[in-house]
């Protein structure tokens, strides 16, 4: 199949799902819930670590995409069974999961914009931070919208999903240095931090912005260990993908 | 035909089976979906934990309190999910309605089903606390008080709430902007005093903010003046009791 037919129905099937999910604007807002108690505690206790908090509150935001991807071809597969029509079209599963995961994203994108303007505010970067959170964000949606995807596959039954999704996003988006510095995390459990995606994008952008300070072995820990995570999930998102429309 | 109906239904027992046959029902929610049980009750660990690292640890025992109570008003928002997911998606209501029980019986029945999974986090936080710091048996007794004034209370809004829903679209994300904001509003997790005057304000309009500043007192988590904390529970029982008229007012218990 040629390169540009694979890609065939990326762009319908991501407009298609960015009006989707805009029809679900209260999940929208209260997508946003657990970053602002989070920030919420930052101000109130904490107030010096606001800046590497509202960092956090976008790499979480991000990564929430996942349980977005999660639900939402969960959705489609289990209680529609549109999958089996999608996929009997000329629209590729690449395109079907990409499409999927690139709509929500931009679905999503507005509260996102609203942390960074905050953000903007509360402590102004230079151009260099906001590139490498730029591409520490693709990284993050890349990983989160490929897990997503995976485990929605996993499931027979829409209501044993979401505590997983859940699961899955608190426990990597709240209890590593996400929304907290690195320091405060002991010496000897640093490494697993900067090798999980969440804390490690948060690291890096820290780094970037300066508002912590990482040894170059750290950067290259958490930088490397992004990339991978990164790149490789997306390939294993899109094989995936292929296995699951095969087996539809 | 009617009549004998009528006869068979004079002789079934119309009180003392609600509880006992709810707390079945939320077991059964503990023990065939354990996952599903132990991640609604993680959030406040995870909350607690987060705090435990960014917050000076003289709070930490208060943030405890703190986690305790959330995890109890969360118990209205699980009480919402059910209350819509059977008037909804499953046409529940219209069987209960129809049945002997009453419609405070049935309420009551929900929220102690729902008290029944968050009971072991409950316990868990307990014993933390009594790690953290030392608690008197009076103590003990008005953080009790506390936990049932806002289980009832939070139940009954959740319950009230759950009835003017129309999609089950709305369950997840109303429940969740509801006690999560008011969860935050109220000073579960950090003592009143650092807040802002306008917070502070808002926040005593919440029965949680009474719940949370009279177990502060009991426990010596805060200096409160004297008399300060028979008006913290006077104010506790008055909003609870305007909480309570309130859903009961808005709640609906037969379709239109």
């Amino acid at each position: 199949m040629a390169f540009g037919l694979k890609w065939s129905g990326t762009a319908a099937f991501c407009a298609t799902e960015v009006r989707v999910q805009f029809h679900e604007w209260l999940a929208i807002l209260t997508g946003t819930l657990v970053q602002g108690v989070l920030l919420v505690f930052v101000w109130v206790l904490a107030r010096d670590i606001l800046p590497i908090a509202l960092v956090g509150a976008l790499v979480y935001s991000v990564f929430l995409i996942g349980q977005r991807v999660l639900n939402e071809a969960a959705y489609v597969r289990i209680d529609h069974k549109l999958n089996e029509l999608y996929h009997a079209s000329p629209m590729s599963p690449e395109a079907y999961f990409i499409g999927m995961s690139s709509g929500i994203f931009l679905a999503y994108l507005p509260p996102i914009l609203v942390i960074a303007a905050v953000t903007l505010v509360v402590a102004p970067f230079g151009p260099l931070p906001w590139a490498v959170m730029v591409a520490c964000l693709l990284a993050v949606w890349s990983v989160s919208s490929s897990l997503g995807y995976f485990i929605s596959t996993l499931f027979r039954d829409m209501k044993t999903i979401w505590p997983y999704s859940s699961l899955i996003t608190n426990l990597l988006g709240i209890v590593p240095p996400v929304f907290y510095p690195l320091h405060l995390v002991p010496e000897g459990w640093r490494w697993l931090a900067l090798v999980l995606p969440t804390s490690s994008a948060a690291a890096l952008v820290n780094g970037a912005a300066g508002l912590e300070v990482l040894s170059s072995g750290d950067v290259l820990l958490a930088g490397g260990s992004l990339a991978i995570e990164g790149i490789g999930l997306l390939f294993f998102g899109i094989y995936w993908a292929r296995r699951a429309a095969r087996e539809a | 035909m009617a009549g004998a109906i009528d006869e068979q239904l004079a002789r079934v027992p119309k009180a003392g089976r609600v509880l006992p046959a709810f707390a079945l029902v939320g077991w059964r929610w503990v023990s065939r979906n354990p996952v599903a049980t132990i991640v609604p009750i993680l959030l406040p660990f995870m909350f607690l934990y987060f705090l435990w690292r960014i917050s000076d640890p003289k709070y930490f025992p208060l943030e405890v309190v703190g986690a305790m109570l959330f995890t109890t008003q969360n118990i209205g928002s699980w009480c919402l999910s059910d209350s819509a997911y059977w008037r909804i998606e499953q046409r529940l209501q219209d069987l209960f309605v129809a049945s002997p029980m009453g419609k405070v019986r049935y309420l009551f029945g929900i929220a102690f089903s729902n008290l029944i999974p968050a009971a072991p986090a409950l316990a868990i936080l307990a014993v933390i606390l009594a790690w953290v710091t030392p608690v008197s048996l009076f103590g003990w007794l008005m953080l009790l008080a506390a936990i049932v004034v806002i289980w009832i209370t939070f139940s009954a809004i959740g319950l009230a709430v759950s009835s003017r829903l129309e999609s089950p679209r709305e369950v997840w994300p109303v429940g969740n902007l509801i006690f999560t904001t008011l969860g935050i509003i109220s000073p579960l997790y950090y003592p009143i005093t650092i807040l802002p005057p306008v917070w502070q304000g808002v926040a005593r309009f919440l029965p949680a903010t009474y719940a949370a500043l009279l177990v502060q007192d009991a426990l010596d988590l805060r200096s409160a003046i004297p008399g300060e904390m028979a008006t913290d529970a006077v104010l506790l029982l008055v909003s609870a009791v305007v909480g309570i008229a309130l859903a009961l007012r808005l709640y609906r218990w037969r379709e239109r």
